[in-house]
């Protein structure tokens, strides 16, 4: 099962997007879109050139981050090529 | 994960190797409550507590409080930043 080449460990789907843009959907209303850098075994990860999107009362917030250090810890999903919108 | 090079990526940059870095810069702490603390790395830890001077609190991107130092416990912290510009609001 694991010498299976079909087979791909999550770590190892992130560890393929280093160097490239991925979409991370956090638990509650925020998204960030940017270049992934680096991660670890909590999912903290480094990004660059990123954009938050956050729903607020007022709308949607969006906001231009050089490179930031994400907490692994209120990740929900990570979407490997960038978000739609980014495109 | 591997500590390879991708290409035309440069070399891959850890949470700990960002974390060395940034240390005596100024940075943009967001907490999990979306308060944001703005003010010069003083020191952190794997735990990401990190200690902060010269700090401001921005509640809804209005300064509301200074403080001369401020310590934040990690598991607050939803992002560290080195900058930030908001660009729009709106629907």
């Amino acid at each position: 099962m694991a010498n299976n080449p079909s087979q791909l460990l999550p770590s190892e789907l992130i560890d393929r997007c280093i160097g490239s843009k991925i979409w991370v959907i956090m638990k509650g209303d925020k998204e960030l879109v940017g270049t992934l850098r680096g991660f670890d075994v909590y999912a903290n990860m480094v990004l660059e050139d990123v954009t938050e999107y956050e729903i607020t009362a007022e709308g949607r917030r969006i906001t231009k981050l050089d490179q930031i250090l994400l907490n692994g810890n209120n990740i929900a999903i990570l979407v490997p090529g960038g978000s739609p919108e980014s495109e | 994960m591997s500590g390879t090079e991708k290409a035309g990526s440069g070399t891959t940059k850890t949470p700990a190797d960002f974390l060395k870095s940034i240390r005596g810069r100024p940075v943009v702490v967001k907490l999990n409550s979306g308060v944001d603390y703005r003010g010069i790395l003083a020191c952190l830890d794997g735990y990401m507590n990190i200690a902060m001077e010269q700090t401001e609190e921005y509640v809804n991107g209005q300064l509301k409080n200074k403080y001369g130092d401020a310590f934040i416990r990690g598991n607050n912290v939803l992002y560290i930043s080195t900058s930030k510009r908001t660009l729009a609001e709106g629907a």
